[in-house]
């Protein structure tokens, strides 16, 4: 099965923050990336921009609405994902839990995967 | 279901029957409708020809039939089926099979009254409707919410195996039992007990069991005409002796854990031993709630410390702790009314009964309530000698 590994954060302007504090954050998805490619498990993932670089479509009426900022106005957003393959949901949090965690980490199965 | 034997088998191997059907099916709602099937045909068959040497085996056959007969009706041409169904009776396959369903429906990515729900209906076997009466929510609802549990298992890989790591897995399926037997479905509650007992006996499971087996045992004496009687005014005589004397031995064995529930149970087992309240061991039951509030901190455990001190070193000192857990514990009914003791045994009457008040305004059943109430006011009135 896929998985999706939402990564909820506070929202980061990766642009802005101090070096150090971006080679960190690099270097611990680094150690993932590279966990998950000794044990040979085919993965995809990125980083999302800040979260006043989103645009939301809204319905309205027989229209669309396209709108300034994320769907969600909270303290966290969804700041990157990773799609991974296991065979089993105790899979998938096993290797989720080693995702660098910021507020939490959601895991959803894709459909038909 | 009248046929002793079949009720019997229905009790007892209603898991094992569909966690072995499951493994064919891979799907919940098929493997229940071909075990329904098995029982139902059961009923025909052994009365007239006599119960089977092997019940299990012959429920587990019967329903696998059924089962493959709806996947061909249903995919007849697409499936490649095996035609035969191999005799599923070897008991240690069953009793695998089992515990993984109970590790299935336990399994901490469900919400917690789902866990509960999802292993009453397909471990114990209970049906729908029942499971809704304990919860004290609508036929629908329930068969709404254990939908959901099923579907969700099914789209996000819940798997239908013991897991590795035994040790962070096995709170949550105890969890699960003891909220069964919380939830006032004692029989069950046992039984759960005991088959996880059988198949995986670690020192917390074992202690479990004790602690359900004690606290039952001296149920009996814990109400009478409906109202709750406290522990030191308890008749022990009406204790069962018998299934003290027969879950002391599974105490110690427990112990060897250090667990939360072992913990609870020996301090169980300090009470159950004692001739009188005044006899209780109260050094050893505090030495056991330093423990268990170590390892497992929780109000009771917090508020049972608190009334051993009292018993050891005074009431003053119970207070003084009872006082000090306040913060935390502020909306937990038990704290009011230990305070209330405490404050009573130190003669200060009128605080006695505004605690007493609160109790009754926090206690989660009309009976408590009822019983808190009843006693702030018998300290208002002045009591006949």
């Amino acid at each position: 099965m896929k998985y999706m590994l939402l990564l909820h954060e506070p929202d980061t302007d990766w642009t802005a923050v101090p070096q150090e504090e971006l080679d960190k954050a690099l270097n611990a998805h680094g150690e993932f990336v590279q966990y998950l490619t000794e044990r040979g498990r085919p993965f995809y993932g990125d980083a999302l921009r800040p979260s006043y670089t989103a645009t939301t479509l809204r319905p309205k009426g027989d229209e669309v609405l396209v709108t300034d900022g994320p769907y969600v106005e909270l303290k966290e957003h969804i700041g990157g994902f990773y799609v991974i393959e296991a065979d089993t949901l105790d899979e998938a949090i096993e290797v989720a839990k080693r995702v660098p965690i910021g507020s939490g980490v959601e895991i959803r199965p894709i459909w038909g995967a | 279901m009248t046929f002793p034997e079949l009720e019997r088998a229905h009790r007892r191997e209603w898991a094992a029957v569909l966690a072995a059907t499951m493994r064919l099916t891979r799907d919940f709602d098929a493997a229940e409708d071909a075990v329904q099937e098995a029982f139902e045909a059961a009923v025909v068959a052994w009365p007239k020809d006599g119960v089977p040497p092997n019940p299990v085996g012959w429920l587990t056959t019967t329903a696998k039939r059924k089962a493959l007969d709806r996947m061909r009706r249903a995919d007849a041409l697409t499936r490649k089926l095996p035609l035969l169904v191999v005799p599923d009776d070897d008991p240690q396959v069953i009793q695998d099979h089992r515990l993984r369903l109970i590790f299935m429906c336990c399994h901490p990515a469900l919400a917690m009254n789902a866990r509960v729900a999802l292993t009453l209906r397909l471990v114990c076997g209970l049906p729908t409707g029942e499971v809704a009466r304990l919860f004290l929510v609508p036929h629908a609802t329930m068969a709404a919410r254990l939908t959901t549990a099923k579907k969700k298992i099914r789209a996000a890989g819940i798997p239908f195996h013991v897991p590795d790591d035994l040790a962070t897995r096995l709170p949550a399926v105890l969890a699960v039992v003891y909220l069964v037997y919380t939830a006032g479905s004692t029989d069950r509650a046992v039984e759960l007990a005991e088959l996880l007992g059988s198949l995986l006996p670690e020192p917390e499971v074992l202690g479990l069991l004790a602690l359900i087996r004690l606290t039952e045992a001296r149920a009996p004496a814990r109400s009478r005409d409906g109202e709750p009687v406290p522990l030191a005014a308890q008749d022990r005589s009406r204790w069962d002796r018998a299934a003290i004397d027969d879950a002391l031995p599974l105490v110690a064995k427990a112990l060897r854990g250090g667990g939360p529930y072992a913990l609870q149970a020996a301090i169980a087992a300090v009470h159950a031993e004692a001739p009188a309240y005044a006899a209780t061991d109260w050094p050893q039951i505090l030495a056991l709630y330093d423990e268990l509030v170590a390892v497992y901190p929780s109000a009771t455990a917090a508020l049972g410390r608190a009334v051993a001190l009292a018993e050891i070193h005074g009431p003053a000192a119970g207070l003084a702790e009872a006082d000090r857990l306040s913060a935390e514990l502020g909306h937990y009914y038990l704290l009011p009314a230990a305070r209330a003791e405490f404050l009573r045994a130190l003669g200060r009457v009128a605080e006695a009964a505004e605690a007493d008040r609160q109790a009754a305004r926090l206690a989660p059943t009309a009976a408590e309530t009822e019983f808190f109430a009843t006693r702030a006011g018998a300290v208002d009135s002045p009591t006949p000698p």
